[in-house]
């Protein structure tokens, strides 16, 4: 019977010579989940998911499906499927072909992979499509005709390495629905990497969000979002990305022009400190933590606006998501203020400063 | 079909056998075609610096000498004509690349640049030299100088060996200049230059690695030509190294130290060309065949 | 404005642009024009005269008759072909085999190609004679280790033997004109994107099934060209038989391309040489029509 695996991580690093592209990663990835990795360009996630994929070994570490060591198994025995970024179909066979390749391989007779492919081209609707050449075809069918190979073959896990990069913002919508879709019908763990922190905010169970080859953190969306273990976090999750504003420390607070900001216990001998700021969180008229700016441009989204500001003691940028500008232009000096609960506080190397009683979130 | 025989799940070669069985194979083949190549170049260059007091030593062929020599190549030098022949064939060899070349660009050019409605024409004559065989050609060309009154002379030499090098020359910088798309020249013509000079500024640089895989062509064909030459001139002081070692290897003093000196001699500038215009070489069967 | 001037042929009427095309193409037009049209006009003009060059009678096709009626036409032919093929396809055997092996090495890629371009620019010359050296009688590798590893009693002369002379040739041949399968292999197989191999390894596919669906279908193309190209070049050719065998032993490696020299300039038949380098060139002409129509080289992977 085929049933979503738990993949587990334990300690995962991958060097090349002196380079370290995964350090040290051990994460448990609950079966059945949709996970995704995310991170820039070099955070080796796409390392990463290669080394689950079986096409790159680690240097250290170990791989475990389930409970069942597949750190030595190579590509073809893993019970895995992939979609790849550049697509990878076949171009010298027609899609029907490509998407039954798997089933072909392991030896099925015609008639039960053409049902079988029938029954996953109409799913994705791309019935069309199956007696042509992928070069017949446009980019978001051609990715349907690889997510078509993945069905197919039901597999226990999903890998995918950026499958949206190349298309355009409509054709994501699309296929973002199709992806959630895809992932209740099958039963699969799906591991999804991406550079796009809003796909993965949309579309996982859990987020683990990589810089420089670590994980620096695991958890759901919401945690991420609200509870950012540092700052690179907190900047890289959620548009427009979160202010930060270097505050002087001094024992009991933090200060800044005429803001200041209380300081729980564990900061108290820190002699700066950086302050996030979420657009979302701050309005205008003031709040429990207040900061003057100059408007310099406000931005129209439909129903949002953003409204670009600079501080006026110097030149930091201050970001802010609002519905209601009508007493709002550009020039205005405007007082804008958050809750001290959404105020996030990092120390200046960017881990977060939490504790229990005070400048703790309520979520 | 035989899935289930050489498939990788289950199949009856399993994939860990199949990976190793390749990687034995790969390595066989690799070694034994590096053996049938490298052989016989060893044993040229090993002959080539042997004296024949150790040549033969034992009866055999001595394949790790003891010592080394040059004298081979002394005598060569000094009591033949190789001088005179290497001569021979650089005069030959550059005047013909040089030529083959200038037409190849030439004649690129025209054909992409210019709305000329023979192209086809063309490309039928370059697909149709390709089918004549060299001693074909030479033959009727032979006649040809003759009554010319050009036998005899560097000149029917050097045209003769370009015949055979100029038209795959000429199809191969055809092919590059379609790829060099015409808006450069285009936005230099905007500028106020001429024709000429945006070729000369724009165009040329673009296509050197092309005209360099045509030159390194055409100096194989040329440098190679033992057919043409051998047909279209008769007067031994003219003759390049590929005809001019048939008389060598008959002189009575010339043993198999020395018949492997010149052979050296000869393979020495393909072998330069080779070492240093490598990767020209790739572009040039890149373009001419496949993509 | 001056740059207007400059643009195109068809919008202008005479004139400076005219002129230019003419200057550019006139090289090339005068070249092809001495040096290939007419001395094939020569020569299908002297094919249908007996001894063209001192007193020519005009004969008609009783040159071609003469050659084709021939008993031996159809064994020079047969050698012709022979000689082509096994050359060509072994040359693309060795060829592919090392670019196989060479698009797996991860080091020594340059040097190895640096290896295999180097019998290609050696002159036949040179080729010949290593060759005639290696497989000599009395001091040749060959036969050395023939003898010392008991396979024969008695040094073979393997270019005057019957049986062996053209497979010598054939095998001297494929070491100078494998390197050019060798290449384009080569070329065609790094332009495979590894994708296709990750992918198929994903999906369970073997090292022969990956072979089967993947590296052979983009060689397709690549591998008919060659065949085509070489078997022609192969068929034409002459100073590789010459230089190793004149033709012989008793005929044996005489081909089509040896027996038109021997008409023109060893025995003064000149229209009976024309007539048949005419007839190879009908040959030729045939058999690529008919293999582009049987095989479609260029079908297979498309980009």
């Amino acid at each position: 019977m085929i049933m979503a695996k738990a993949i587990t991580l334990d300690g995962f690093t991958k060097r090349y010579g002196t380079m370290v592209a995964v350090d040290d990663i051990s994460l448990d990835i609950p079966a059945g989940e949709f996970v995704s990795i995310v991170g820039p360009s070099g955070s080796g996630k796409t390392t990463l998911l290669r080394m689950i994929a079986g096409l790159e070994t680690p240097t250290v570490g170990r791989i475990l499906f389930d409970d069942k060591d597949m750190t030595t198994v190579s590509p073809q025995d893993r019970p895995l499927s992939m979609v790849f970024q550049n697509i990878a179909l076949f171009p010298h066979m027609t899609c029907r072909e490509n998407v039954g390749y798997g089933l072909k391989i392991h030896g099925m007779p015609k008639a039960e992979r053409d049902q079988l492919i029938d029954e996953a081209a109409k799913s994705l609707q791309i019935e069309d499509q199956l007696e042509k050449v992928p070069s017949e075809l446009s980019g978001g069918q051609q990715q349907r005709v690889a997510l078509g190979r993945a069905f197919v073959e039901d597999p226990d896990v999903l890998l995918l390495d950026e499958p949206m990069s190349d298309l355009d913002a409509k054709l994501k919508e699309d296929l973002r629905i199709e992806f959630q879709r895809l992932h209740r019908e099958l039963d699969a763990t799906f591991v999804y990497v991406t550079h796009d922190q809003r796909e993965a905010m949309t579309m996982s169970d859990e987020i683990a969000v990589m810089r420089k080859g670590t994980v620096e953190q695991f958890g759901d969306p919401e945690t991420i979002f609200h509870d950012p273990d540092s700052e690179y976090i907190a900047t890289f999750i959620g548009t427009p990305s979160t202010n930060i504003i270097e505050f002087d420390a001094d024992g009991e607070l933090a200060r800044r022009g005429t803001t200041s900001v209380p300081l729980p216990a564990e900061a108290r001998d820190e002699e700066r400190v950086r302050v996030g700021f979420r657009p979302q969180y701050l309005r205008a008229g003031g709040g429990e933590v207040e900061v003057d700016v100059l408007v310099d441009v406000i931005e129209p989204l439909g129903v949002d606006y953003v409204v670009h500001a600079t501080t006026v003691d110097d030149s930091s940028r201050l970001d802010l998501v609002t519905t209601d500008v009508s007493k709002l232009s550009p020039g205005d000096k405007i007082t804008v203020g958050s809750r001290l609960a959404d105020v996030f506080l990092f120390r200046a190397d960017g881990r977060r400063i939490r504790s229990g009683a005070e400048g703790g979130v309520d979520l | 079909m035989f899935e289930r025989l050489v498939g990788g799940p289950g199949g009856l070669v399993p994939n860990a056998v199949q990976q190793r069985l390749s990687a034995v194979a790969l390595y066989a083949i690799g070694a034994l075609v590096l053996l049938f190549v490298l052989t016989p170049i060893y044993l040229m260059v090993v002959v080539a610096l042997q004296s024949p007091q150790t040549l033969f030593s034992g009866g055999e062929l001595t394949l790790i000498p003891p010592t080394l020599t040059l004298n081979n190549f002394v005598t060569l030098v000094e009591q033949t004509s190789t001088v005179s022949y290497f001569l021979n064939s650089v005069i030959i060899t550059v005047s013909s690349v040089f030529l083959s070349t200038t037409l190849a660009v030439v004649s690129g050019y025209s054909l992409t640049r210019f709305d000329i409605s023979a192209k086809t024409l063309v490309a039928r004559a370059v697909l149709f030299s390709y089918m004549v065989s060299p001693i074909v050609l030479a033959i009727p060309l032979y006649v040809i100088f003759f009554r010319l009154g050009l036998l005899n002379q560097y000149v029917s030499a050097i045209l003769a060996v370009t015949a055979i090098s100029a038209p795959f020359s000429i199809w191969l910088m055809w092919q590059y200049f379609q790829n060099i798309p015409i808006a450069y020249e285009e936005s230099a013509w905007a500028r106020g230059a001429s024709r000429w000079r945006a070729v000369r500024d724009v165009v040329l640089p673009l296509a050197r690695p092309g005209y360099i895989s045509v030159a390194i062509f055409s100096f194989a064909v040329a440098w190679n030509d033992y057919t043409m030459v051998k047909v279209v001139l008769s007067d031994e002081s003219l003759y390049p190294l590929t005809v001019g070692s048939e008389l060598i290897f008959q002189e009575v003093f010339i043993g198999w130290g020395e018949q492997m000196a010149l052979l050296f001699i000869i393979s020495l500038p393909p072998f330069l060309v080779a070492a240093f215009l490598q990767n020209y070489l790739m572009q040039g069967f890149n373009l001419g065949h496949g993509e | 404005m001056r740059v207007a001037n400059r643009f195109g042929l068809r919008d202008m009427g005479f004139d400076r642009d005219r002129l230019l095309v003419i200057v550019f193409l006139l090289p090339l037009i005068g070249f092809f024009a001495i040096l290939w049209l007419v001395p094939m006009v020569y020569t299908v003009w002297s094919s249908f005269f007996s001894d063209p060059l001192v007193n020519p009678v005009f004969v008609g096709f009783d040159n071609y008759i003469a050659i084709i009626v021939d008993d031996q036409f159809l064994y020079f032919l047969w050698n012709s072909v022979l000689f082509a093929v096994s050359t060509t396809v072994l040359s693309l055997v060795v060829g592919l085999g090392f670019a196989l092996v060479v698009n797996r090495a991860v080091f020594g890629g340059a040097s190895l190609r640096t290896l295999m371009i180097f019998p290609y620019l050696l002159p036949t010359v040179v080729v010949v004679f290593l060759w005639r050296f290696l497989l000599d009688q009395n001091l040749g590798l060959v036969n050395r280790l023939l003898l010392e590893f008991g396979l024969i009693d008695r040094p073979i002369e393997f270019f005057g033997t019957v049986a062996l002379a053209m497979p010598s040739i054939v095998t001297a041949s494929v070491w100078k004109w494998g390197s050019f399968a060798f290449f384009i292999v080569l070329a065609n197989l790094q332009a495979i994107p590894d994708e296709y191999y990750e992918r198929a390894m994903v999906q369970g596919a073997s090292q022969w099934q990956q072979f089967r669906d993947i590296t052979f279908p983009h060689l397709r193309g690549a591998i008919l060209l060659i065949l085509l190209v070489r078997g022609i070049w192969m068929f034409n050719k002459f100073d590789v038989i010459w230089l190793t065998t004149r033709g012989g032993p008793a005929s044996v490696t005489t081909t089509l391309p040896i027996r038109v020299y021997d008409y023109a300039i060893r025995l003064g038949e000149f229209g009976m040489g024309t007539a048949l380098a005419s007839i190879m060139f009908v040959l030729l002409a045939v058999g690529g029509v008919v293999y582009f129509v049987g095989l479609n080289p260029e079908s297979g992977v498309t980009k």
